[in-house]
C-alpha cells in the first residue's frame, strides 16, 4: 500500500490472473528429490577411480535438486509445480597441468545422468588434450560440440523479447521502427521452439507472469517467426501475450552423427567448450570468450592434435546464417537448452590464449 | 528491543502491496526475522553452544557455525515508472564441522536447540563420508580466539529511509538523464543490504558483526530508430560498505547528466581503427581489470585445482611466490580486508580471523596469496590472511577475494599527466565488456566511454573498442600511476564463484594507469 501510494502512476500495470488451466508438469522424478547421499559418493568414487588409474586430477560437482512453487492471486489463479534437476559435470586435468578436459550432463531424473560415462569422456579428454600446439588465430572451419553451442545460447535467447526489438535496442530491430520478424535470418535446417511437455526437457507449464506454457516456435526453418510479448507489452500492442518461452530446443529429425561431422571436415577445430562468454555488442549478439578444456586440429577429417586455447569474437547471427552452417549433429539437454553440435563453415578466433 | 519493520508499515500491509519477495527457504514473517534485541541473541547463543557442543561429542575435532540474518531492499524503476520494489529477509545457520580432516556441512533456518542437534549429526554424517573419499587430511592454522562485536562504519541506516524518499531520488536522477536531448531510456536501482552475523568456533570465538552495503547504479540508453542502432553508458560499480549518507552526499546528479551527454556522443562516435594504442585506464575501468588479472589469478584454492570445473585454476603456482614478474616494478597490489568502504572490508572473516592487509605484487614481484585457515599451511604459513566468506547461513563457506587494490604513486600525477605522453592513444573509462580465460592470463576489456588521446589531449569518444592483452604482458606494460588524489574505491557487487555457485561483493582502489603498446580490437569488425 506505501509502495503504491508514493509510487507515480503504474502505466504498466496489468492485473493479476484469473483461474487458467496449466498443462501437467512432467519434469519432477522422485528419484532426484529422494537421492540417497551414500549412492552418490559412491559414484562419484568411481569417477576419481577412473581418474587415478588415468594419473589425472579430477573435479566436479554432483547436484540435485527439487522444488516445489505454489501461486495464488486475488483474482483467483491457482497453480502449483513441482520440479527436480540432476546433473554431473568434471574437468579432469593431468598432474603436469598440460592437459585438461570437460563433460557433463544433465536430466530432471537423476538416474539419467550417467556419471560414470561423463567421467571417463573428461578423462580420457584430459589424456588426449596434453602438450597442445600453437595455433594462430584467425578464422576457422569448426565443429562445435552440442555443449559448445549451449555455451552460446544465453544471448541468443535473450533477445527473443518484442518490447527491446519494438524500442529498437535488440539484435532483433530493424530499420524505421520495424522489428526483423519474417526474415530468413537463419540456416534453414534450424528450428528453435519452446515446449514444457518435451519429453527430455520438460519445463514449468506457465511463464514468469504465469501464462500458461504452449509449445511456441521462435524460429521457423531459418525464419525468425515470432518474438515473445510480456502481458503489458501484449496489452500496449494488441496481442496476445506469448505463451513461452519456458525452455529452447533446437533438434533436427535426421542429424549427421558426431563422427560424420569431423570427418566432413578437411582443415579446422574441434571445440569441446567455451568459457567467459560475454555479449560485446547486443545489435549482432557479437559474444566473446575463450575454448577450454579440449580444442583438438582437424585435417582431412582426422583429430590430428590438440591446440593452444583461444579467443573468440563472433556474432552469433553470422554463426547461424545460411551460408555458415555446414551440418547438423545430435542434440543434447544442457537445461534450459537442448542444441544440437555444429559444423560451421567459420568462426572468428581473434588472440591466443596460453591458458589450460 | 528494537522494532525494525519497515518504514512502520505492517506485515500484512507490506505483503498486500505484492512488493514483498520472501523466499521460499527462509522464514515467513518478516517483522520477526529482522528483531534484533535480546531474545533473540539469546537464541541464537544458545543454538550455536548446542550445536558446537553436540558436534563434539559426535567427533568433530572442529566446528564452526554462522548464525545468520540479512535484510535486503531493492528498487529498480525506468524513466518515470517504478518497475519493482521487494524486501527480502533470510535467517538462520550453518554449521560446518571437521571429522577425520573432512568437512561436513549442514543448515537449517530454524535458530533453535533441537535444530542444532540434528545439524550436527548431519553434518558429521556427511563429513564421514567425505573422509572416506579424501586422499588428503584438512589441517587448519592456529588463529586468535576472540570474543568481540563489530559493525561496518555508516550514518545513515538505509532501511530506516522512508521509501518515497528513495523513489524520488531514482526518479529524479531518471529525469535528469532523460532531459539530456537525444536520451531514449534511462534505467536505475537502489539495493541496500544489511547483515547481522554471528560466530561461534570450537576453539572458543564469539563473534557478532553487522554489515550495511548501499549499491546505487543507472544506466542510460540512446537508440536512433531509424538506422536501428544503439548505445548504452552504464555506471553500475560504485557500491560502498556504507549507510544511506551515500546516496545523499555523492553527486549522482551530475553524474546522471554526464551519462546522458556521454551516451548520445556514442551513438554519434566514430568506429575505432584497430591496432595497437598506449591507453589510460581511469579507475572506474581498471577496478574491473585488477579484479579479473589480479584479484582472480592470486586466489590460491584456484592455484590448487579447487575450482577447476568451473572458476578455473590460476596462471600463478605456488612455487612462483616470491620471484615471479607479476608487472613493472612500479605496480604494487595491496589486498585488505580493512579498507573504509570496501565491499569486501569486514571485522573477522567467516572462520573468525581478524581483518588483515597485505602485498600480493610488491614493486612488481608475485609475493602472496589469498588464504583462509585451511589453505596457508599449503604454501607453508602459518597464519590466514582471512578470506573465507560464506554469502548466506545456508552456503558453506569457502575462499573469497578480498579489496585487492593498486597503489597510487607518491607524488601527486593526474590524469592529464598521464595523457600527456602519448601520442596515439585511448582514454578509457567505466564498465564494458569483460572475459578473461579460465587462468586469467588472456583478457579482453571494453569501456563505457573510450576517447582518443592526440599528441597528449584528450579528444573525440570512439566506440567499439576493447583492449586485449595477457595478464603479465599488460602489467609490465605499465609506466605511469596517478597520485593519491586520483585514486578511487570502485566494486563489483556480485562476483560469482564456485559450485553452486555463491555471490562476494568486493572493491578494487587504483589511481589511473598508463599501459603502453596494448592491443585494441574492433569488436564491430572482428566476427
Amino acid at each position: 500500500m506505501q509502495i503504491a501510494r508514493v509510487s507515480p502512476v503504474h502505466r504498466e500495470y496489468v492485473p493479476t490472473l484469473g483461474p487458467l488451466t496449466y498443462q501437467e508438469s512432467n519434469g519432477f522424478a522422485d528419484a532426484t528429490a529422494d537421492i540417497d547421499v551414500a549412492a552418490r559418493a559412491l559414484a562419484l568414487r568411481d569417477v576419481l577411480a577412473a581418474c587415478r588409474e588415468a594419473g589425472v586430477g579430477g573435479a566436479g560437482v554432483h547436484t540435485a535438486t527439487a522444488s516445489a512453487v505454489a501461486v495464488a492471486t486475488a483474482n483467483g489463479n491457482r497453480r502449483y509445480v513441482r520440479s527436480s534437476e540432476g546433473a554431473f559435470s568434471v574437468t579432469a586435468r593431468s598432474t603436469d597441468g598440460t592437459g585438461s578436459g570437460y563433460s557433463a550432463g544433465d536430466h530432471f531424473d537423476v538416474r539419467r545422468v550417467d556419471v560414470a560415462a561423463i567421467g571417463r569422456r573428461a578423462v580420457d579428454k584430459a589424456v588426449r588434450s596434453q602438450a597442445p600446439r600453437p595455433i594462430e588465430p584467425g578464422t576457422y572451419p569448426v565443429v562445435l560440440e552440442a555443449q559448445a553451442v549451449a555455451d552460446l545460447m544465453g544471448s541468443l535467447a535473450g533477445a527473443f523479447d518484442a518490447r527491446t526489438a519494438d524500442e529498437g535496442r535488440s539484435a532483433f530491430s530493424g530499420k524505421d521502427g520495424k522489428t526483423r520478424v519474417g526474415e530468413t535470418l537463419f540456416d534453414s535446417r534450424l528450428t528453435l521452439y519452446s515446449d514444457p511437455a518435451h519429453l527430455e526437457l520438460p519445463a514449468v507449464p506457465a511463464t514468469d507472469e504465469g501464462i500458461p506454457a504452449e509449445r511456441i516456435t521462435l524460429i521457423r526453418e531459418g525464419v525468425l517467426e515470432r518474438l515473445p510479448y510480456s502481458r503489458f507489452w501484449a496489452a500496449e500492442r494488441t496481442q496476445a501475450p506469448t505463451p513461452g518461452p519456458v525452455n529452447f530446443i533446437m533438434e533436427v529429425a535426421k542429424p549427421t552423427p558426431m563422427g560424420a561431422l569431423i570427418a566432413g571436415m578437411t582443415r579446422g577445430l574441434l571445440v569441446t567448450r567455451f568459457w567467459y562468454v560475454r555479449l560485446v555488442d547486443p545489435r549482432t549478439i557479437v559474444l566473446t570468450g575463450l575454448t577450454r578444456d579440449g580444442l583438438w586440429w582437424v585435417e582431412d577429417g582426422q583429430v590430428r592434435h590438440p591446440v593452444r586455447n583461444l579467443r573468440f569474437n563472433q556474432s552469433v547471427l553470422t554463426m547461424l546464417a545460411p551460408w555458415n552452417v555446414e551440418a547438423i549433429g545430435p542434440s543434447e539437454r544442457r537445461a534450459p537448452f537442448m542444441v544440437p553440435s555444429l559444423r560451421l563453415a567459420g568462426f572468428t578466433f581473434t588472440s591466443r590464449s596460453d591458458a589450460i | 528491543m528494537r522494532g525494525m519493520q519497515p518504514d512502520g508499515v505492517s506485515r500484512r500491509h507490506f505483503l498486500a502491496s505484492g512488493g514483498a519477495l520472501v523466499a521460499g527457504s527462509t522464514l515467513p514473517d518478516w517483522a520477526e526475522i529482522v528483531q534484533v534485541g535480546p531474545s533473540t541473541d539469546a537464541a541464537r547463543t544458545e543454538a550455536a553452544e548446542v550445536a558446537l557442543a553436540e558436534a563434539s561429542k559426535l567427533g568433530a575435532s572442529y566446528a564452526d557455525i554462522r548464525v545468520n540474518r540479512y535484510r535486503r531492499e531493492s528498487i529498480a524503476t525506468r524513466e518515470q515508472q517504478v518497475q519493482n520494489v521487494s524486501r527480502s529477509a533470510s535467517a538462520g545457520m550453518g554449521l560446518r564441522v571437521l571429522v577425520n580432516g573432512a568437512w561436513g556441512f549442514a543448515a537449517s533456518n530454524r535458530v533453535e536447540v533441537a535444530t542444532a542437534r540434528t545439524l550436527a549429526a548431519e553434518a558429521v554424517t556427511m563429513a564421514r563420508a567425505h573422509a572416506a573419499l579424501a586422499t588428503a587430511k584438512v589441517v587448519l592454522t592456529p588463529t586468535d580466539v576472540v570474543k568481540t562485536s563489530w559493525t561496518s562504519a555508516f550514518r545513515r541506516d538505509p532501511f530506516e529511509v522512508p521509501l518515497d524518499t528513495k523513489l524520488a531520488f531514482l526518479l529524479k536522477l531518471n529525469a535528469t538523464a532523460m532531459a539530456v536531448p537525444g536520451v531514449s531510456f534511462v534505467s536505475s536501482q537502489l539495493l541496500f543490504v544489511d547483515e547481522h552475523k554471528y560466530f561461534a568456533s570450537s576453539d572458543g570465538s564469539r563473534i557478532a558483526q553487522r554489515l550495511v552495503r548501499t549499491y546505487p547504479q543507472f544506466t542510460t540508453t540512446a537508440a536512433d530508430r531509424a538506422r536501428g542502432d544503439f548505445q548504452s553508458r552504464p555506471v553500475v560499480d560504485r557500491a560502498q560498505l556504507v549507510g544511506y549518507e551515500y546516496v545523499e552526499d555523492y553527486p549522482w546528479f551530475a553524474d546522471a547528466e554526464k551519462a546522458g551527454h556521454e551516451v548520445v556522443e556514442k551513438l554519434k562516435a566514430t568506429s575505432v581503427t584497430a591496432g595497437r594504442y598506449d591507453l589510460v585506464v581511469d579507475p572506474s575501468q581498471l577496478f574491473l581489470c585488477i579484479h579479473e588479472s589480479v584479484g582472480h589469478s592470486t586466489e590460491l584454492d584456484r592455484a590448487l585445482g579447487y575450482e577447476a570445473n568451473m572458476a578455473g585454476t590460476s596462471f600463478l603456482r605456488p612455487a612462483d611466490t616470491g620471484h615471479l614478474r607479476f608487472g613493472a616494478s612500479i605496480v604494487n597490489l595491496v589486498a585488505d580486508r580493512s579498507q573504509p568502504g570496501g565491499l569486501a572490508t569486514t571485522g573477522y572473516d567467516d572462520e573468525g580471523v581478524k581483518a588483515d592487509r597485505w602485498h600480493l605484487v610488491r614493486d612488481g614481484v608475485f609475493v602472496d596469496w589469498q588464504t583462509t585457515r585451511e589453505l596457508a599451511p599449503l604454501v607453508g604459513q602459518s597464519r590466514s590472511h582471512g578470506c573465507l566468506h560464506a554469502d548466506s547461513w545456508a552456503s558453506v563457506p569457502f575462499p573469497r577475494m578480498p579489496n585487492v587494490s593498486l597503489q597510487p604513486a607518491a607524488t601527486e600525477v593526474t590524469r592529464d599527466d598521464l595523457c600527456s605522453g602519448i601520442a596515439r592513444g585511448l582514454l578509457i573509462e567505466g564498465r564494458g565488456v569483460s572475459s578473461i580465460d579460465q587462468q586469467r592470463y588472456n583478457f579482453q576489456f571494453g569501456g563505457a566511454v573510450i576517447r582518443e588521446i592526440r599528441n597528449g589531449k584528450v579528444g573525440a569518444m570512439v566506440k567499439d573498442a576493447a583492449y586485449q592483452s595477457r595478464t603479465p604482458d599488460f602489467w609490465a606494460s605499465c609506466d605511469g600511476l596517478g597520485g593519491p588524489a586520483s585514486y578511487r574505491l570502485w566494486g563489483t557487487s556480485a562476483d560469482g564463484k564456485g559450485e553452486p555457485g555463491q555471490i562476494n561483493a568486493v572493491s578494487h582502489g587504483c589511481p589511473p594507469a598508463r599501459f603502453r603498446n596494448v592491443t585494441v580490437l574492433n569488436t564491430a569488425s572482428a566476427s
